[in-house]
């Protein structure tokens, strides 16, 4: 095996910067809270490593060439991963490289909120959907749509139907909405005619038709599965190609548009920004006018098309009865606003309005730190923070005067932020000797880099409470395995007609203490599980606000 | 160096240096090392509650337990086993490192990642059959057989994991058996009922780490 | 301690402090409790230490302690009679100091309008100190920078720091009483505008304080021993806006309107803040003092957090 310098032909590193070993390690137990071990194994290689070949991965990881490839298999099938291929030389052979790809990684735990999202838009088929095919990586629209008509049939009340044609509008919809879009396909057949077949295809994305939904006829409803399903196409590998290969919409895989659903959630967070600032009102107005560009804006613009007043009212859903008067009002006081969400740009159609979206992001991040300030140092130091947010550069003394904070608790506040990295301390020399007597000292706040530090905390945080979470299921290991034991042993018994008085001695098995144990469980872990979920959201508006700020 | 024999012998430096006058009482020598966790200053806010929360708590934990029973959640192959164990005929074949449960769309991968599909394994039918008798024993546990149950736990366990959970499924199974026998397929109980993820939150500790040593699948609570 | 005269008839207060005076002035180095004792045998004690107090108050009288016991002795005569012996570098120096008023001067500036070596200045503010004839006052504007004032002028609210400190001691509760008291004006202000159902443009005009508005009440209010001014709540006002909870707009106006200056109205109004507390905080990590200690294996680790234990306990 060749092992010697694989990388000179693959310069271009798609990785904006290398990861860290926090996100590493996160990136780890996520892949194998999903995926398993081996993939996990597979997956943190390429995170720690960057690109590399199949052989390369195998030898790193210890692990045989079948196992490497059954993961990468789920990593490319999931977008956590990407193939390219190389040369080496002009007749030399042909390298496949693998990329990780630590972002999609980490996007594992916003998964249910992208669910859930769907489920507010789109109703229980937008749900299952996006569900499906989180799970799944990505699906053809017959597949996926078969498999949510079937789960939704195996829940839905006796007698009724879910029509196959239903959950394709949802689909629809969703691809209309670019909630979904189409993978990379491979190059039509007859494209890449060569002497012998490529080591790779050519993955092409096409940009027309990256959200068109095939016209491919969906009769047919979903089927009750009695014995609750088991998936059957894919127990059935074989099977489930045989089938999926005769469907016209065999190859056209779709996949969730995570940019998108992020700028839904960028877009949901202004609206309650400005809600919470002003009132309900002038949250509606502004998700009125994000959603009138939602789709002509792209996802990293700085800010919306232009809105002209006449407009938003003609969009403003009937039954707010809101007049135009006090629309403009509304509008007038949007645009004067210090927090500066929405820009007044002209004068035409009664007054054309932008959402600034850079600058709201930019303005939450800041407010997100702020928050974290006041909660970790107390309202004080927060107050520190804010008047070096504004005042950007600042002598110790006066931090003291603008705060009105008396000297030595204001100087055990700067200390205690500049050691946590909220605050850093700049040295100005009034001298080339930099000597201390003649050295400004200035404090300030790099945002940035605060917000980078904070998101790396974030992602530790995490990482503490999944491994907290498992600690306490392994400290229970023992019980769990009885309660699950008792539980199959009722189910048996119960199927088989027992008596009362059996089940009941079955029951008592798991004593009182001990059911008051498992009690405990459930809620620790239900407590870590929602900490998870809502650090999230520390992460998602960090890391949108870091993304955007990147130069570009 | 300088504080030795002199009053205060046991002092090695100048205690005036650290602001304490001459002849003033020292604080009491600690007793114990600082606390490893210090009392906090500020205490978490309480984390937000309410129906979106508990939908979302509730998704989180289902989809938690679906990815367990989905073929891309790739078990290690069994390493050798130091005990054969009761068990170990009922658990479905460990999984192979040389086949993949599940049929990628080869048209969009590498050549190089071409591995096989699995393949049905007759033992399993097998499993699936010899399976179907076995409740009837429990039905006939009496309260003097608690015992005698418990040791068979183990085997109801592997049962409800891998039994269909009704007839139907098995008899169709079985029906479907000719007509699969050459195909390359799977048999359904490799995967668990869809029902039982819902119900399950709970992982398995042992996946942290990676010490894998006794395999449990995901508790059903 | 001769020439004891007695006089029978001084028991007026006032005739008993100008006798007092009287025999300060006699003895310009100071008399004793016992040379007032012996020139008015008759008086009650009481009587006379009321009288002492009253000239140590009123600055007429300077209480010294001497090898004899506690002396008294004059104010102004003792200064004039000092002054009247030092030499001229003594005089140009405390000439330079009395120039500065109540806002006090640097020992480097009267280096520079003395032209006199720093040395010798400061042998010469040490004995106009001891005399008492100058003294030195920190100033709250440079920290650890003393400067020189006479003796018993009022320092300036820019060397005191005004309001806000009491000895040189920032009053660090009294500023949040202020702090919380304008807070509180202005959130009743805002509530009462959104209650008054009023189209949003007027709502939040009317959510509106001028920095006027807001003095007037904090006066009103009385809770502060010194005298405020404008200028002083807005310094208050300022630490809302650093703590989230206030936002300040400012409008041109007439000269001459109420609350005006230099033809601008400050207006401030309490805000909600944009947005809530984000989840990090809401775990034992986010507020965690020993984070950075925190590694899997360790002694601080997620599986040994007893933050953790507790906050899952509760």
């Amino acid at each position: 095996m060749c092992v010697s310098s694989p990388r000179t032909e693959f310069a271009v590193n798609h990785q904006p910067a290398t990861m860290t070993a926090v996100e590493t390690r996160l990136c780890e137990l996520l892949l194998r809270e999903h995926f398993g071990e081996l993939v996990s194994r597979a997956g943190t290689h390429l995170v720690h490593m960057g690109p590399q070949p199949l052989r390369l991965v195998a030898l790193g990881t210890g692990l045989n060439l079948d196992q490497v490839k059954k993961a990468l298999c789920v990593l490319l099938q999931h977008g956590m991963a990407s193939f390219k291929t190389g040369k080496r030389g002009v007749s030399g052979p042909t390298w496949v490289e693998y990329t990780a790809d630590c972002a999609a990684m980490l996007r594992m735990l916003r998964y249910t909120r992208y669910v859930y999202c769907a489920k507010t838009l789109y109703g229980d088929a937008g749900e299952l959907l996006i569900e499906e095919t989180l799970q799944h990586g990505q699906l053809t629209m017959s597949a996926a749509v078969r498999r949510v008509a079937d789960r939704m049939a195996s829940t839905a009340d006796e007698g009724k139907t879910v029509e196959y044609s239903d959950v394709a509008a949802a689909f629809t919809n969703l691809v209309n909405t670019h909630f979904l879009q189409r993978c990379l396909s491979g190059k039509e057949e007859g494209e890449s005619e060569g002497a012998r077949p490529e080591a790779a295809p050519m993955l092409v994305s096409n940009e027309k038709d990256m959200y068109t939904v095939p016209k491919i006829p969906l009769i047919g409803h979903g089927k009750r599965r009695l014995s609750a399903d088991s998936d059957d196409l894919d127990a059935h590998p074989a099977k489930k190609r045989k089938v999926e290969e005769s469907l016209p919409d065999d190859g056209i895989y779709w996949r969730v548009n995570f940019e998108r659903f992020h700028q839904h959630f960028h877009n949901q967070a202004i609206v309650s920004a400005v809600a919470s600032k002003m009132d309900k009102t002038a949250g509606e107005i502004v998700r009125t006018m994000l959603r009138m560009s939602e789709l002509t804006t792209p996802p990293n613009a700085a800010f919306t098309q232009l809105l002209a007043s006449t407009e938003i009212f003609r969009s403003l859903p009937p039954e707010y009865g809101m007049t135009k008067p006090v629309l403009d009002q509304y509008l007038s006081l949007l645009a004067d606003d210090p927090m500066e969400f929405v820009t007044k740009s002209g004068e035409s159609g009664g007054g054309t309005f932008i959402v600034n979206l850079l600058k709201s992001l930019k303005t939450m991040a800041r407010c997100t730190l702020e928050s974290i300030v006041q909660e970790r140092f107390g309202s004080r130091a927060a107050r520190i923070f804010r008047l070096l947010l504004q005042k950007r550069h600042l002598e110790q003394k006066q931090v003291e005067d603008f705060a009105m904070i008396p000297a030595k608790e204001a100087k055990e506040m700067l200390y205690t932020m500049v050691s946590q990295n909220f605050v850093t301390l700049q040295e100005i020399p009034k001298a080339a000797d930099y000597a201390p007597a003649r050295t400004f000292y200035l404090y300030t706040v790099n945002v940035e880099q605060t917000a980078r530090f904070i998101l790396q905390r974030c992602y530790k945080t995490v990482t503490n409470l999944i491994a907290r979470r498992h600690h306490e299921t392994k400290e229970n290991k023992r019980l769990l395995e009885k309660a699950q034991r008792i539980e199959a042993i009722l189910a048996s018994v119960q199927a088989s007609g027992a008596d009362e008085a059996q089940l009941q001695e079955i029951e008592e098995m798991i004593t009182a203490t001990e059911r008051q144990q498992l009690e405990n469980l459930k809620r620790t872990v239900n407590k870590l599980d929602k900490s998870e979920m809502q650090v999230d959201e520390t992460v998602f508006l960090l890391e949108t606000f870091l993304q955007a700020s990147r130069p570009q | 160096m300088a504080g030795r024999g002199r009053g205060r012998g046991q002092m090695t430096f100048n205690i005036e240096a650290i602001g304490f006058a001459k002849g003033e009482a020292l604080p009491p020598p600690t007793l114990q090392p600082p606390p490893l966790f210090p009392p906090l200053e500020y205490r978490p806010l309480p984390l937000l509650t309410g129906e979106e929360t508990d939908y979302l708590l509730a998704l989180k934990q289902e989809l938690r337990g679906a990815m367990k029973n989905l073929p891309y959640f790739i078990k290690p192959a069994e390493r050798k086993k130091d005990i054969e164990r009761y068990s170990d005929k009922y658990q479905s074949k460990g999984p192979a490192d040389n086949a993949i449960d599940w049929a990628p769309d080869w048209r969009l991968l590498p050549r190089e990642l071409r591995i096989q599909v699995r393949k049905a394994t007759k033992a399993k039918k097998a499993v699936v059959k010899t399976q179907v008798p076995k409740p009837e024993k429990s039905k006939k546990a009496s309260e003097s057989e608690n015992l005698e149950m418990l040791k068979n736990l183990e085997t109801l366990e592997q049962k409800e994991q891998q039994a269909p959970s009704d007839e139907d499924g098995a008899e169709e199974e079985e029906k479907e058996e000719g007509e699969e026998a050459e195909e390359e397929v799977l048999d359904e109980e490799e995967f668990e009922e869809e029902t039982d993820y819902v119900m399950s939150y709970f992982e398995n500790g042992e996946d942290f780490g990676g010490d894998s040593d006794d395999h449990m699948d995901e508790a059903v609570y | 301690m001769t020439d004891v005269v007695v006089k029978q008839e001084a028991t007026d207060a006032v005739d008993l402090e100008s006798r007092i005076i009287e025999l300060c002035q006699q003895f310009p180095h100071g008399i004793t409790d016992q040379v007032i004792q012996n020139d008015m045998p008759q008086l009650e004690p009481q009587q006379r230490a009321m009288a002492i107090n009253r000239l140590l108050s009123t600055g007429r009288l300077d209480l010294l302690r001497s090898n004899a016991g506690l002396l008294y002795r004059l104010k102004d005569a003792q200064a004039a009679s000092k002054v009247k012996g030092a030499d001229n570098q003594e005089k140009l120096v405390y000439q330079i100091i009395e120039d500065a008023g109540n806002k006090g001067i640097w020992s480097r500036d009267i280096r520079y309008k003395s032209n006199l070596p720093l040395t010798e200045i400061n042998k010469i503010l040490k004995s106009l100190e001891s005399k008492k004839l100058i003294k030195a006052v920190k100033s709250v504007a440079a920290s650890k920078k003393k400067v020189y004032m006479l003796y018993n002028i009022e320092p300036d609210r820019s060397v005191t720091g005004g309001a806000w400190y009491s000895d040189q001691d920032f009053e660090a509760e009294f500023v949040e009483i202020l702090n919380q008291q304008c807070c509180k004006f202005l959130q009743q202000k805002a509530d009462a505008a959104q209650e008054s159902k009023q189209g949003p443009l007027l709502q939040r005009n009317s959510s509106y304080a001028s920095s006027h508005e807001v003095w007037k009440y904090i006066c009103e209010l009385g809770i502060s021993k010194v005298e405020l001014s404008m200028e002083d709540v807005e310094t208050i006002l300022n630490t809302l806006i650093y703590d989230g909870k206030v936002e300040r707009t400012i409008l041109s106006a007439k000269e001459g309107t109420v609350g005006c200056v230099d033809g601008y109205i400050k207006l401030f109004r309490a805000i909600n803040p944009l947005v809530p507390p984000t989840g990090l905080v809401r775990t034992p990590c986010g507020v965690c003092p020993i984070f950075h200690e925190c590694h899997e294996g360790g002694d601080i680790s997620p599986e040994t957090c007893v933050y953790m234990t507790e906050w899952m306990a509760f």
